[in-house]
């Protein structure tokens, strides 16, 4: 929600004169994208008795989506969010795959990959440099005023500000390119893409990927100098107030390497441990939705694990999904840069798994040079410009499962229509789900961590924002359940979740 | 250099997409005049979009709960840091334009913001509410009076 980045946060203290709690609501969150409210509920003695994250949301898209071409969903879902319309495109378009069980040729499934692969460099660069770079590079507790991509720049130079919006640039043009636009990408269909890559095309894939490894090397070298040299923001990092021993997973690939497109979904133990490897078709075995009253949104958890509370450890069923556990969840990088970068983070952080929140910044980098080196492999294939780009299907539509991993995590659609291919029931379970659990913990755990005995200030709220904001969180399209309305509503909750106060806006 | 007329909004979700229907009916109505984008977008991803213009007007919902629906707010780039509740699509206004500055782009001096009072942005569907598609006409015309001089001058 970007009137956040313009206003100041509001941060009201309401007394309660019953019981001496105070609720203090850090609404909206700051430098998020979408929008978001945290309450926090003190004791009496000023300690945090419990910190909720909560997302009131977009909803209706399932009843939306009902009755409408099930080819139509690549547009619609890539509409419903401005921040993840790539992820929901390409989703959507491996549903329909699935549904008219249709193998795309080779050369559409590269193209789809490498315009993948370009939408996470510029949304992990987006992310790092201007919402959540001004944590570390400028610093957690540094004035409010410095705490934005201006402080980033301050610190890290205007050329590099400049190289980042150049960058940008070129990728989203490339993506554009083939995919026929940058916002709601027009080129995934069933069994392939819309149209081929000339050699022109292909020529300047190669260029915008090497600028883009160039790029990618030289933010991990930033993300060198400016935090891991800078003995505090390291100690942040590891310390327990942003740590969590959960589950993690990720899709891989045949070697069990990070892949963004394609390949199975593996799930850690928190030792690290492989617990469960399935297919997408499966993913309904293996994840369950809990709900809380106090949040719209479904936290996922582990069905062989089952759901144990907002708790952590091995008999918790809460996994995370995103950059730090795509990497917890695979045993390394398919390109030579990036499982260097990959070996010196778990060498620095002593070994997999890392359970350290706030190092979802540094694997993002590293994931940033991973699409670079894999969209710079792809535009150098030769069958990358082959004009053979689509079987046509010929089954009957009942059912088809998708998947693809989002910036900001695992990311799940699943449609069934009837004969004609109308959609009879659509299921979306996106990243902020999958991590919802994690994020609420984490939230609890950080307020309790740095709020002692009442003293709140600026610097310490945004430490707990912090603690959200390493996920990348995007709740565009994290609820998404009848009755179609999304309510912002403030909670004002008792230890034992007894209503103490409620403001509406609907 | 053209004037950007820029919509901002969602069109599957109710009233957000205020801004892009006005920004289409523009583009018809103005022809080459002027350019015309439309983005879901915000915060920082709309420097792209706004980077390479001098003067630019931007057209979006708004949900200001003071105002009944279909009430036309006519902003200043000044004014963006005082409202009470903007919408999340041109936020982050004020920094955009300190970081074009601070890194030379060219990025408009001239900016103008339209944004309806809209009932509801919040349900994933298509089509305006009675209120909002009863103003819509009234605020082409205002965006098109906005515009008119900068397409003459």
């Amino acid at each position: 929600m970007a009137n956040t980045v313009i206003n100041e946060i509001n941060n009201s203290v309401v007394p309660e004169s019953k019981n001496g709690r105070r609720h203090i609501v850090i609404d909206p969150i700051t430098r998020l994208e979408g929008h978001g409210k945290i309450d926090i509920i003190l004791n009496q003695q000023g300690n945090v008795d419990r910190a909720f994250f909560q997302v009131p949301e977009l909803r209706g898209f399932e009843k939306f989506a009902e009755g409408r071409r099930a080819e139509d969903m690549p547009q619609i879902t890539s509409r419903i969010c401005g921040v993840c319309p790539t992820a929901h495109h390409m989703c959507a378009t491996k549903a329909l795959d699935d549904l008219y069980k249709v193998d795309p040729p080779p050369a559409a499934k590269k193209i789809r990959e490498m315009v993948y692969c370009a939408f996470f460099i510029e949304d992990h660069a987006l992310h790092f440099y201007y919402l959540g770079g001004p944590d570390f590079v400028v610093g957690p507790t540094a004035p409010k005023s410095e705490r934005n991509i201006l402080g980033v720049l301050g610190k890290v130079g205007l050329d590099i500000g400049k190289e980042v919006i150049g960058l940008r640039k070129q990728i989203r043009d490339l993506i554009a390119l083939a995919g026929g636009k940058v916002i709601h990408p027009v080129f995934g269909l069933p069994g392939g893409v819309s149209k081929p890559l000339t050699k022109e095309d292909q020529e300047q894939f190669i260029a915008g990927a090497k600028h883009a490894v160039e790029f990618g090397e030289f933010s991990l070298k930033i993300f060198n100098d400016v935090v891991l040299k800078n003995k505090e923001y390291l100690d942040w990092i590891v310390s327990d107030t942003y740590t969590h021993q959960t589950y993690y997973m990720g899709l891989v690939d045949s070697q069990n390497r990070v892949n963004f497109y394609d390949g199975m979904l593996r799930v850690v133990k928190p030792d690290g441990k492989e617990f469960v490897k399935f297919k997408v078709q499966d993913y309904a075995k293996h994840i369950g939705e809990h709900v809380e009253p106090w949040s719209y949104i479904k936290f996922c958890f582990l069905k062989d694990v089952g759901w144990d509370g907002f708790s952590e450890g091995v008999d918790s069923g809460i996994f995370s999904v995103a950059p730090l556990a795509r990497l917890n969840a695979a045993e390394g990088m398919a390109t030579p840069k990036a499982q260097k970068a990959y070996e010196e983070f778990y060498k620095t952080l002593d070994g997999r798994p890392v359970h350290h929140t706030l190092a979802n910044h540094w694997a993002r980098l590293i994931e940033l040079l991973y699409a670079a080196e894999r969209m710079l492999e792809l535009a150098n294939d030769p069958d990358i410009v082959s004009p053979d780009i689509r079987n046509i299907p010929k089954e009957t539509p009942k059912q088809g499962f998708g998947v693809v991993e989002a910036p900001r995590g695992t990311l799940f659609h699943h449609y069934q229509t009837d004969e004609k291919g109308l959609i009879s029931m659509a299921n979306l379970i996106v990243a902020t789900q999958n991590n919802a659990a994690r994020i609420a913990m984490s939230v609890d755990k950080a307020a309790r961590g740095v709020i002692k005995n009442g003293k709140i200030d600026d610097g310490i709220l945004n430490m707990v924002e912090m603690a959200f904001r390493a996920y990348d969180p995007c709740h565009g399209c994290a609820t998404h359940s009848l009755p179609g309305q999304m309510p912002l509503i403030v909670r004002v909750l008792s230890p034992h979740g007894g209503l103490m106060q409620e403001i509406r806006r609907d | 250099m053209k004037p950007l007329i820029l919509g901002l909004g969602n069109d599957i979700i109710s009233d957000d997409a205020i801004g892009l229907i006005v920004a289409r009916i523009l583009r018809d109505r103005l022809g080459d005049t002027v350019e015309v984008k439309e983005s879901s977008e915000s915060g920082f991803a709309l420097l792209d979009v706004m980077t390479g213009y001098e003067k630019m007007l931007i057209i979006d919902s708004i949900r200001t709960c003071m105002h009944p629906p279909g009430a036309i707010l006519d902003f200043s780039a000044d004014d963006i840091g005082k409202v009470a509740a903007p919408s999340p699509h041109y936020a982050g206004l004020p920094e955009l334009i300190s970081l074009a500055k601070r890194l030379d782009l060219v990025f408009p001096t001239e900016i103008a913001i339209l944004a309806m009072e809209v009932k509801d942005p919040f349900t994933v569907a298509e089509g305006l509410s009675t209120e909002v598609a009863g103003a819509l006409e009234r605020m082409v015309e205002i965006a098109h009076a906005k515009v008119t001089p900068w397409i003459s001058g």
